[in-house]
């Protein structure tokens, strides 16, 4: 029996008819065809289904559709625009060679994002512990835990 | 007007990814994003037995289902593939050798339809005894798994063994062995174990197919070599090979050597010869992704060493098993390259290998990168600690004593080796973790260093196409699985045909169009078609000049490119590619380069000594906590002679990946079964894998040696990134506790208890 929900998505509005035991992952990926977000294991332990909702960095794979229903969302495609300037986390992907097969990647950028908008200097410390719920198989974190180093001092230099 | 261009070279330089911007904006597409008309989605039934015959299949339910388009068993497409040896089913027939193998699928118009089609197929089996050990499987009497062993067609190097579970084995001598043992001083032998591990790619599997009105097969798969799978589905198929298109999805989210070979495609293709052309998508979730597709192989590996007082070691014998599982897919390849580092890089004169690829009803075990070494790695790179001990040389020494060299024999194969960076490799490992100092209790260093060989005969074919406009296009059917080949490529390119990498465009595999490429396997993607797309570079670059040549007025020697222009080399005016050309083909005209390269080593696949060796050395210090036998590593150390690194960064990011990987099978990756043959642990919840908290310094150090015949001088990188982290670790304990382990993984629990024991035993 599908239900009707209303989303914001990277501040657009969106009206879908979906069961409601479908997730947020199914819904973003499938019917808004939004398929930046990735689908990696569905039981939100790898963290390739990050998006912010509300602000906060969430599976999207553990929330039901009808939860995300009136709420906000932001997934890796509403980061940046295209004809508009990268955010900083993903200038500082692409510098530091944070990224190979990219599968991990828009999960990290958007846990990334979220921890800047609310601590502009984190420790290395509190870098990896926001990211220990995104699993990379390639890198080995190392160029990706730089890469936020390196963004956060980017976005610190611009506001001073 | 004279222009002096400052020409700085591309070799060397950590050159941004061409593919980070798609990636880091969420718009790189990989298979499960791409979407088609018609679409139907499969599901797959699973076997619940790990050895039964399968008496009785009932689909009529799942049939009657509204929404279903067709269910397949191992009847409906009784094929059988495998790149070595052709023993796997599609789905499975008469018989299942695993718990998780295909017994029956579903195609509907959507997957909740599929899955509830699925659980309405009825299946009959009459269990068989299974064998899950591999030493049990060897012994006489055990179950045997593959009746029909001796009607498998198989590759020349392959030799199963019928009657019983031995589907290949291998074995190497040199010199005198029973006189090397009988004039060593020291003789010392032992047996280590290796646990079964997963490649942990965070893309699941997937694969879609479509057989057209002529009965043309084309596959959408991420798979690390379109062309080697176009060849196994029609050997398996036994239908001429352009009979079958595999198409790679612009992107793959991993594969350390698990997304190849027959896969989920396999089942994908028997649905779609039953849809009237509709294509059928299977997406794997992630517990069959772990449960179903491949593992790494455990392994019983027993060594001996016979050594001189002096720490000479004149003698090795090895005897590696290699737990490959229900069918053989690379395992026997596997083997033959855990034999082909069968006793270390080092210059022993007496050497006997012998190498069993060994089946049992465990899911099936294939390539993982290391490529058998970490298991053979792990004995020899212990007990070589272990004979420097009992000796009372230092454990960097013993090994810088033994080391092969510039002009050393291979122990192995016979072959003269040359580009051997592996004494620098020890020296910088050693220095880098500050070998020597004095640590704390609970404290230590530990060593270990490997060489490994490339799959060798193998070919690769590409083309450099220049547009009218003055673009260039790589075409290639080399995979773009994250480590960096499109970037690669690029700069090679770039290099050669002097022209800026921006212009420059890297194809999608797709065997219609791209040319044959042996596989993006082996670390011999930089080696094999760098060789063939500098080779195809200098083709366009030749025939660009002759053109040029014609508007400058001067002879094409005279002429030189860079930066996408053509100019005298004495200084003159230039021209940009895209002048040239259209000066010539007003109305339009590409040029194309060809090139190829294949070593000059004759042999059939697999069957040669290697065209190139990587070397490699690693140093652990770690801290080990007695009171709860965890070991955290403090600093990692890891040299690699890559032969010439193209593009540094790149090479650093392969090392740290790779260590990583290595310390997570190390210290905690194990896959678990029950009695009954089923998978305990096939989610990341109980399945562990490193986190960004496990992450230690680790030391990335790049040695060069360079190679006469690589592009450049490279050799190649991935493959042994991961080798030698279980034994640096494992020696690294022994030097801060005296605990020797033989087991992997080092998981807490053991560490403590073997801790316990020692202490009760010094009592």
């Amino acid at each position: 029996m599908k239900q009707r929900i209303k989303l914001f998505v990277n501040g657009e509005a969106y009206e879908v008819y979906t069961e409601p035991n479908r997730t947020l992952l199914d819904v973003l990926r499938e019917d808004l065809e939004l398929t930046g977000t990735k689908r990696g294991c569905d039981s939100g332990e790898c963290g390739a289904c990050t998006v912010l909702l509300n602000g906060e960095p969430v599976n999207s794979c553990l929330i039901l559709a009808p939860e995300a229903d009136g709420q906000d969302v932001v997934t890796i495609e509403g980061i940046s625009r295209p004809t508009l300037p990268l955010h900083p986390v993903q200038e500082a992907f692409i510098e530091k060679w944070a990224i190979q097969c990219g599968f991990c990647t828009p999960g990290i950028i958007v846990s990334a994002k979220a921890l800047l908008d609310r601590n502009p200097n984190p420790s290395e410390e509190e870098i990896k512990m926001t990211l220990v719920g995104n699993l990379c198989r390639c890198t080995g974190y190392v160029k990706i835990v730089e890469a936020v180093k390196a963004a956060a001092e980017k976005m610190r230099r611009k506001i001073s | 007007m004279t222009v002096q261009i400052e020409r700085e070279s591309l070799i060397g330089k950590s050159l941004t990814r061409v593919d980070a911007l798609e990636k880091v904006t969420g718009r790189a597409v990989y298979g499960d994003d791409i979407k088609m008309t018609g679409l139907l989605y499969g599901k797959i039934l699973r076997s619940t037995r790990a050895h039964a015959k399968i008496k009785k299949i009932d689909v009529s339910k799942a049939k009657a289902l509204e929404g279903v388009k067709a269910v397949v068993t191992g009847r409906d497409a009784p094929f059988r593939g495998g790149e070595a040896l052709r023993d796997q089913p599609f789905l499975a027939i008469d018989k299942v050798r695993f718990v998780g193998e295909p017994v029956a699928a579903v195609a509907a118009i959507d997957e909740r339809i599929a899955e509830e089609a699925v659980k309405l197929i009825e299946v009959e089996y009459e269990d068989l005894p299974a064998v899950f050990d591999v030493m049990d499987a060897l012994k006489p009497g055990a179950p045997i798994i593959h009746e029909e062993l001796h009607t498998y067609e198989h590759i020349p190097i392959v030799q199963p063994v019928p009657g019983t579970n031995i589907c290949a084995k291998f074995e190497f001598e040199r010199g005198d062995l029973e006189k090397g043992f009988a004039e060593a001083d020291v003789v010392i032998e032992d047996t280590f174990t290796f646990a079964p591990s997963h490649h942990g790619q965070i893309e699941p599997f997937m694969a879609i197919a479509q057989v057209d009105y002529n009965g043309r097969i084309t596959v959408w798969v991420p798979n690390d070599a379109p062309s080697r799978l176009r060849k196994d589905l029609s050997d398996a198929m036994k239908i001429p090979q352009d009979k079958i298109r595999v198409i790679s999805p612009p992107y793959m989210g991993g594969g350390f050597g698990g997304k190849g070979g027959l896969k989920v495609e396999m089942v994908c293709i028997a649905l779609a010869l039953q849809t009237e052309c509709r294509p059928v998508k299977i997406r794997l979730t992630r517990k069959e992704t772990f449960e179903a597709t491949l593992t790494r192989h455990g392994a019983v590996c027993w060594v001996k060493m016979g050594a001189k007082k002096s720490g000479r070691i004149i003698a090795c014998h090895s005897k590696l098993y290699y737990n490959t599982g229900a069918y053989a897919e690379k395992g026997p390849t596997v083997t033959l390259h855990g034999c082909e580092s069968g006793v270390g890089p080092y210059d022993i004169p007496n050497i006997k290998v012998e190498g069993y690829c060994v089946y049992t009803n465990r899911p099936v075990a294939g390539a993982l990168r290391g490529y058998g070494l970490p298991q053979s790695s792990w004995a020899h790179e212990s007990l070589i600690d272990m004979l420097a001990y009992k000796l009372g040389i230092d454990p960097l020494e013993i090994r810088l004593k033994n080391a092969l060299v510039e002009g050393s024999i291979n122990p192995i194969r016979g072959d003269e080796l040359f580009s051997v960076g592996l004494k620098e490799c020890l020296e910088k490992a050693a220095k880098a973790i500050g070998w020597g100092r004095k640590r704390p209790p609970n404290r230590g260093v530990g060593i270990a260093c490997e060489y490994k060989a490339t799959k060798t005969p193998s070919g690769s074919t590409a083309f450099v196409r220049i547009e009218q406009d003055g673009s260039i296009e790589v075409i290639t059917s080399s995979v773009e699985i994250g480590q960096g080949v499109r970037t690669i490529l690029t700069q090679i390119v770039a290099e050669e045909l002097g022209a800026p990498p921006n212009l420059i465009k890297v194809s999608v595999p797709d065997t219609d169009y791209t040319p044959f490429d042996a596989s993006t396997t082996a670390s011999r993607t930089t080696f094999h078609m760098g060789n063939a797309v500098r080779e195809a570079a200098r083709d366009a670059k030749k025939q660009l000049l002759e053109l040029a040549s014609k508007l400058f007025n001067i002879s094409p020697e005279q002429l030189d490119t860079w930066n996408g222009k053509v100019f005298p080399k004495g200084g003159g005016k230039e021209l940009s590619f895209k002048e040239v050309i259209t000066s010539h083909y007003r109305a339009g005209l590409s040029i194309l380069g060809r090139g190829s390269y294949y070593p000059n080593i004759p042999g059939t696949l697999f069957s040669a000594h290697s065209v190139f060796y990587m070397y490699a050395a690693h140093a652990a210090e770690i801290e080990v906590d007695p009171e709860t036998g965890v070991i955290t590593i403090l600093k990692y150390a890891a040299a690699h002679d890559v032969g010439r690194a193209i593009n540094p960064k790149a090479c650093e990011a392969q090392i740290e990946g790779g260590v990583l990987q290595g310390i997570g099978s190390t210290l905690f990756e194990e896959i678990l079964f029950d009695d009954k043959g089923v998978m305990l642990n096939p989610n990341f919840r109980d399945y562990k894998m490193p986190t960004t908290m496990d992450m230690p310094k680790i030391i990335p150090i790049i040695v060069e040696a360079p190679h006469r015949e690589g592009p450049f001088g490279a050799k190649g990188i991935g493959e042994i990134t991961l080798v030698p982290v279980a034994p640096a670790i494992a020696n690294a304990l022994f030097d801060a506790t005296g605990v020797r382990m033989k087991d992997l993984p080092l998981t807490a629990e053991r560490v403590y208890f073997a801790i316990k024991k020692q202490k009760e035993a010094v009592k």
